[in-house]
């Protein structure tokens, strides 16, 4: 005889990683995505990638930036966040991730310093408030350097990228959590997002012309394709091997109907923007570059926030709704604040936007040409 | 009394004189065995007779008690069903505590190396270094942990050690009604729950042993269908969820 059960009493536990957790792996993703998209133009002197690196390179910065205050809002008790660096644990990522993650900043400031110190240099007498810092930080041009620097800051990239896949993925008391297919699927949302972003930076701070944009919505398109294809590996791994971590993960929440709008909603962002940027690479920045950033930003959020609200071991689901104070909405939007004020002291450190120059402005959008 | 705490109290003197029970840090852990070398080390454990438990809360109680946690967090509890088969309805309750794993998850993971297991068996986490990272309540298989918002570090079961180490019993266990929880020192073959392990072999089971943590709190009557996540209705009332 069949027999159900009914779960009388239990403990919600609340969720240890907070949106502060999301907010992290959201910008450092984009961070370490737009470092490498700005190689091909900054490192690797690609002609028509230097406006789409130019602006990539800002993104990275930005992101870059952020992110490690989001980390440390995270932690329960920041103010010891120096035992991280006193009792280091070799078999913790997160440890390794506590020295990847400076020498990943340190080392993308140091890059983006060799590559934009000759504009700095170039606005020295225009004056202003950021007279001093342009000073300072203006130089020469070191193609040598910037190709060192941008080189080491890709190693520190990939390390980030590794641990903070390997990080979430070893904790397999989550099967949501625990595929293998997780650091790569937080690697190509990463370049998702950071297509995205560099994007809609384009928009905003670049020479908006048509070109640049086609060529971002490509590598928009690429990215969106490897998120595509991992996601159906996992389905498939999921639906084919029974025993596996997939497997369990897919059993725990096929029959939510939540869980289902939450996977028709990653598909979708994840689709519309493919056919957009595929279909309209040009003309379409605005709607492909934000759909990008919802399907970096939606993934991540499901992933931590939806993961902790399956219980290990009780029936049903946690509840918990997103906080208003700072632990949830206003943490979110104070980062976002953060975002911006970087953005807009970086941009005017740089003097960005600048006027479109002559061989751009043949290629600008008419909006363009009219502003300039 | 009931018989396992009274062979607890038996032999706790000889326990406690022997092999002290190290609590606060990592280098205290290891000073007993070298203190006491050729000392027996006691490795504790806990069973828990699942058909005795009547499901009063009072071990939740004590524990709330005796470790003064927060108001919605608990470190031991125990959760209710309703199991209903045709016509015939029954209850069915299951105490949770840390397990004590003698391959814990949470210990590697921890990045500041804030929780460790002391050579006793016991998972502790030294409060005064955790980060409150969360790592630990991640990656912890039975949901034990959590983040205590009073000491803003991770908390959870002891075992009591501080009362172990005086020669008590842990609260939870002092205080059951039905003598569900029983406790003891695996190491010790006239112990209690050594008696059980060899006895009663066979009725022994854990939580989620394919997770291969190899936990050192063990269950006598445990129905198969709750070792690991509960396939049922959800629970009814959540303390965490906001009053009404």
């Amino acid at each position: 005889m069949t027999s159900t059960v009914t779960e009388l009493l239990y403990v919600a536990r609340d969720p240890a990683w907070a949106p502060w957790a999301v907010t992290y792996f959201f910008l450092i993703g984009l961070s370490y995505g737009a470092l490498a998209l700005s190689l091909p133009g900054i490192v690797f002197g690609a002609t028509r990638w230097r406006n789409a690196s130019r602006m990539a390179l800002l993104g990275a910065l930005i992101t870059g930036l952020a992110a490690p205050v989001a980390l440390l809002s995270d932690l329960g008790n920041p103010g010891r966040f120096l035992n991280f660096y006193l009792h280091p644990q070799a078999s913790s990522w997160m440890s390794w991730g506590a020295f990847f993650l400076p020498v990943y900043v340190g080392l993308l400031l140091l890059y983006a310093w060799a590559a934009l110190a000759p504009e700095m240099r170039a606005r020295i007498d225009e004056g202003g408030v950021f007279a001093p810092a342009r000073r300072l930080l203006g130089g020469d041009e070191r193609p040598a350097l910037v190709k060192i620097f941008g080189l080491l800051a890709l190693a520190g990239a990939m390390l980030v990228a590794l641990y903070t896949g390997a990080e979430v993925m070893v904790a397999r008391a989550r099967p949501l959590w625990g595929t293998s297919l997780l650091p790569f699927q937080f690697v190509a949302t990463a370049f998702a997002g950071a297509a995205g972003m560099t994007i809609v930076l384009n928009r905003l701070f670049g020479d908006d012309a048509v070109a640049t944009e086609s060529l971002l919505n490509r590598a928009l398109a690429t990215s969106l394709v490897f998120v595509a294809a991992i996601g159906a590996l996992w389905f498939a791994i999921a639906l084919l091997l029974p025993t596996s971590i997939e497997s369990q993960a897919l059993a725990q929440v096929a029959n939510s109907s939540v869980w289902r709008l939450n996977a028709l909603w990653l598909g979708l962002a994840v689709a519309i923007p493919f056919v957009i940027a595929f279909a309209k690479p040009v003309g379409s920045g605005w709607f492909t570059g934000l759909l990008a950033l919802n399907a970096a930003w939606m993934f991540r959020w499901t992933i931590f926030i939806g993961g902790q609200s399956i219980p290990k071991t009780g029936a049903g689901w946690y509840s918990h709704p997103l906080e208003l104070g700072p632990e949830g909405l206003l943490g979110v939007i104070g980062t976002a604040g953060l975002v911006l004020f970087i953005a807009i002291a970086l941009t005017s450190l740089l003097g960005w936007p600048r006027e479109a120059s002559s061989d751009a402005a043949d290629a600008a959008r008419p909006s363009s040409v009219l502003r300039a | 009394m009931d018989r396992s705490r009274r062979d607890f109290l038996r032999e706790i003197g000889r326990v406690t004189a022997g092999a002290p029970v190290a609590l606060a840090a990592p280098a205290m852990a290891a000073a007993p065995a070298a203190k006491d070398a050729g000392k027996p080390q006691p490795h504790w454990a806990m069973v828990v007779d699942v058909g005795k438990c009547i499901g009063c809360q009072a071990c939740t109680i004590a524990c709330i008690m005796e470790n003064a946690t927060p108001e919605n967090s608990f470190r031991t509890f125990v959760s209710t069903y309703e199991v209903a088969s045709g016509a015939t309805v029954n209850a069915y309750m299951l105490p949770r505590l840390c397990n004590h794993c003698d391959d814990p998850p949470c210990t590697p993971v921890c990045p500041v190396g804030a929780t460790y297991k002391q050579a006793d068996g016991i998972v502790v986490v030294d409060a005064d270094r955790c980060v409150a990272c969360g790592y630990c309540v991640q990656s912890c298989p039975y949901d034990a942990r959590f983040i205590n918002r009073e000491t803003r570090a991770a908390d959870k079961c002891t075992f009591c050690s501080h009362r172990v180490e005086a020669g008590l019993l842990p609260a939870c266990v002092e205080t059951c009604v039905g003598g569900s929880r029983i406790f003891g020192d695996l190491a010790d073959p006239n112990s209690e729950v050594s008696k059980i392990a060899k006895t009663r072999r066979a009725e022994i089971r854990v939580l989620k042993p394919e997770e291969g943590t190899n936990p050192n709190v063990f269950y006598l009557g445990l129905d198969p269908r709750f070792e690991g996540r509960v396939d049922g209705a959800p629970t009814l009332w959540r303390p965490s969820e906001p009053r009404a």
